[in-house]
């Protein structure tokens, strides 16, 4: 088959975690493209209610500089 | 009864005993506004994803506490913002009871990633170097040949100059030959 398309799934779901927290830097960047951008719901297949929860957490994160707004200027 | 997280950002050229310093004040304050703490620990010294007022790392100081009257927590984050070893700082609501952590659990970033981003840089550097280097030598031997090139044209340019200067010399001193011939002749 040719076009298989791949199984989309809830990471939270999956791994049974209910809370996301934002020092969790580790697992924020999964969600978060080399830009620092979040990623759609659509591309990760995160359930609406961890993508709320999973959103939070990474502008917290940015907030205390433990992750980038933006990754083109540290990189100049 | 509410319990908050703040963690905040304290100048990482801050050594051991004046981060203590920091704490043991800011632990005061809290005192003053009637919290009570569950965990004050440094959690360690991290690379910042961004620069905040210039420095690249960070001590990072994790605080639990708990209280019941809300009143205090605006003046607490203005005695945050206004503390000026304190960088950046942010309070969040808990859910749950925070456990009681151990202080041994601390991470220090600095050294290694220090390390590593030398490495890094020197590496760039290296390579950046080394394509200035190439281009140099590119660049070189395209003005040597260039060179190269216009020395040929003037050497040629200088010879047919001489072969016609002698030309015209000679020509000359064969005219004068015979004007000279002429005047003897007559």
């Amino acid at each position: 088959m040719a076009f298989q398309s791949r199984r989309k799934f809830c990471y939270f779901k999956e791994n049974s975690i209910t809370e996301v927290d934002y020092k969790d830097v580790k697992l924020l960047r999964r969600f978060v493209n080399d830009q620092g951008k979040i990623m759609p719901r659509r591309v990760t297949g995160t359930s609406s209610k961890m993508h709320r929860k999973l959103v939070r957490a990474i502008k917290q994160a940015r907030n205390i500089a433990l992750m980038p707004y933006t990754n083109i200027s540290t990189e100049s | 009864m509410r319990y908050y997280e703040s963690l905040y950002i304290v100048n990482p050229s801050y050594e051991q005993d004046r981060l203590d310093e920091v704490m043991k004040t800011v632990s005061d304050k809290m005192g003053e506004y009637g919290f009570s703490i569950i965990n004050h620990r440094l959690w360690g010294k991290k690379r910042l994803a961004y620069a905040i007022q210039k420095h690249k790392y960070g001590s990072f100081i994790l605080l639990h506490y708990e209280t019941e009257t809300v009143e205090n927590l605006d003046q607490f984050q203005r005695f945050m913002i206004l503390e000026k070893p304190i960088l950046r700082n942010q309070t969040v609501v808990l859910d749950t009871r925070p456990e009681v952590q151990k202080e041994d659990e601390t991470v220090d970033e600095s050294k290694d990633s220090v390390d590593s981003e030398d490495r890094n840089s020197e590496k760039k550097d290296k390579q950046k170097s080394e394509e200035e280097a190439k281009e140099v030598v590119a660049e070189e031997s395209k003005e040597t040949e260039d060179e190269v090139v216009e020395e040929k044209a003037s050497t040629e340019e200088e010879s047919v100059e001489k072969e016609i200067l002698e030309t015209v010399e000679e020509t000359v001193e064969e005219t004068v030959e015979v004007e000279e011939k002429e005047e003897v002749q007559e």
